[in-house]
């Protein structure tokens, strides 16, 4: 699994430093997710490096590390740096949305004053064919309903993440959003449920999400 | 035998097993529903009841509930509510399922809607919390058991509700079953997408009389030239056979009297419905005929000859 990112224009990640009037920056770089996806990494770290000195920044510190998104991670490596977290005004994260929530995380206590900003944008979960070729396949909804649906998710696949397709928008196996290019996930379904010989999953009338389970501020705690 | 309960005229006639004919409108972005009232009027003596559609394409109109009661009221003539699951989620359908009957609607149609992204308004959010067989369910629920979610409605909602299907669908067994699920929730009558080809049609309502809920067969006579060649080249896996492209075309350049033009796209519309219709009903195919072709109003006269011959 991995969370796939997009750099975002470069002009908006300036505009937001400067927004805050930031002079000194400490780079912290993904070296996992971001770096499979070129947003990241060590080559990210020494672009973004690069650029920052172009545009007259102090770059205090590039740091690569694996798993941003993970707390315990970011305060080791953190505290190993806390002479240049001092010193920055700012943190700009070559990660996803979860690296920059994870270093306010873990930062709130002891440097509440430094804003972390964020280069990339963040698309979605993704299963990789090749670099550059990232597919979102899943959107975690809590309730998975792949063993009825032979493996493919109606929720993801289908454009209106209807329950019980196809919609009449499906001409010759193919989506009417996006101009007919995407396959309709529906028909996806149908066809590997048709290989499996289960044809009649697909007869089955479902019932709309449960959004009480699905729409709030969600925690998986077991300890 | 169990009582058929009827709620409308619809109702009613797909109760006794009468062959009937719907018609369609389509309001536009407009408060003002002069120019569709009209139509509904010229309308009226020749269709059982009319459907209002819900922004089409995803392109904004005035609201479908709303120009459904205004219309009822301005002519008399019964409607069918287009309803789509695309803009509103659970809740806010189950109100207004309660509100159209307090408005006097009795039939409503259950559809998916096309999606924003194909609109004029396409960064708006596509809702889809239930789909076109839930809303079917949900539907009979109010109205059978008088209950959302188990919850009592004090005075529940009496409406027909129908769903739509469509004989072009290629996978078509993905469609039939599709259909399956819309019956199992409840689905009272369908109306089809527009089609043109007679043997794909046989086949495809052979498949799904064994649900059986009443089938109105969608068609889409063509006023002119443009208007059948704006359809084959516009509407997304239907296309009109050469044939009748080739006819009306020769209708555009050969004839030049306006009238007599008119006379003959209504006459040749009448030739090829007839036998296709007719067919069908000899192999007891269909409960009726649903006419989709909006701001033709002239052609009702012969398709009432059809259905009445
Ligand atoms: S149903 Fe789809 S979105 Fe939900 S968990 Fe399964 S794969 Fe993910
Ligand atoms: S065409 Fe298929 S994938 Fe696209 S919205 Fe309809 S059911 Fe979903």
């Amino acid at each position: 699994m991995v969370v796939i990112t997009t750099k975002k224009p470069e002009e908006e990640v300036f505009e937001a430093l400067n927004n805050y009037k930031v002079k000194n920056v400490l780079v912290v770089s993904c070296g996992v997710c971001a770096a499979l996806c070129q947003t990241g990494g060590t080559e990210g770290a020494e672009e973004w490096s690069e650029k920052l000195k172009e545009r007259g920044f102090n770059v205090i510190n590039t740091i690569v590390s694996d798993d941003v998104c993970d707390n315990r991670v970011m305060k080791k490596d953190l505290r190993k740096i806390d002479d240049d977290v001092k010193e920055a005004d700012a943190i700009l994260t070559l990660s996803c949305g979860l690296g920059v929530q994870s270093i306010i995380e873990v930062l709130t206590k002891t440097h509440p004053e430094i804003p972390v900003f964020t280069a990339n944008n963040t698309e979605f979960i993704g299963m990789t064919e090749r670099i550059g070729r990232f597919y979102m396949r899943c959107q975690g909804c809590g309730n998975c309903l792949l063993n009825e649906t032979g493996g493919i998710c109606p929720i993801t696949t289908c454009a209106k993440a209807l329950m019980n397709g196809p919609c009449g928008g499906m001409v010759d196996g193919k989506c009417e959003v996006g101009d007919y290019e995407k396959d309709c996930g529906w028909i996806l379904i149908y066809n590997r449920l048709k290989e499996l010989g289960r044809l009649d999953l697909f007869s089955k009338l479902r019932d709309p999400l449960d959004w009480s389970k699905i729409g709030h501020q969600r925690e998986v705690v077991w300890r | 035998m169990t009582e058929v309960k009827a709620y409308s005229k619809l109702g009613e006639a797909l109760a006794k097993g009468e062959f009937i004919l719907t018609g369609e409108l389509e309001p536009e972005k407009t408060t003002d529903l002069s120019h569709t009232i009209h139509e509904a009027k010229e309308m009226a003596p020749y269709v059982i009841a009319a459907n209002v559609t819900d922004s089409p394409l995803g392109i904004v109109t005035i609201n479908s509930m709303a120009a459904t009661h205004l219309i009822q009221k301005a002519t008399g003539l019964e409607c069918v509510w287009q309803m789509t699951v695309r803009d509103v989620n659970k809740l806010g359908i189950a109100g207004m399922i309660m509100g159209a009957h307090a408005l006097g609607i009795r039939n409503v149609l259950s559809l998916t809607g096309d999606h924003t992204a194909l609109g004029d308004m396409p960064e708006s959010k596509p809702v889809f919390d239930l789909d076109s067989a839930t809303l079917v369910k949900l539907v009979r629920e109010m109205v059978d058991k008088g209950t959302i979610n188990g919850n009592e409605i004090e005075a529940p909602p009496t409406l027909h509700v129908g769903a739509a299907a469509n004989p072009n669908a290629d996978p078509m067994g993905a469609e039939i079953l599709k259909i399956g699920r819309k019956a199992e929730a409840g689905c009272e009558f369908i109306q089809t997408q527009v089609v043109y080809d007679l043997d794909r049609t046989i086949e495809f309502l052979s498949e799904i009389k064994k649900y059986k809920v009443p089938v109105l067969l969608g068609i889409f006579p063509m006023k002119s030239y443009g208007m059948a060649k704006g359809f084959d080249t516009f509407v997304p896996g239907v296309s009109v056979p050469k044939d009748i492209l080739a006819k009306w075309k020769s209708v555009k350049k050969e004839v030049t009297d306006k009238k007599q033009q008119k006379e003959l796209y209504d006459q040749y519309n009448y030739e090829f419905f007839k036998p296709f219709i007719t067919e069908l009903r000899k192999k007891d195919l269909l409960a009726g005929i649903h006419c989709m072709a909006v701001h033709y109003p002239r052609i009702f006269p012969k398709l009432k000859d059809i259905i009445e011959n």
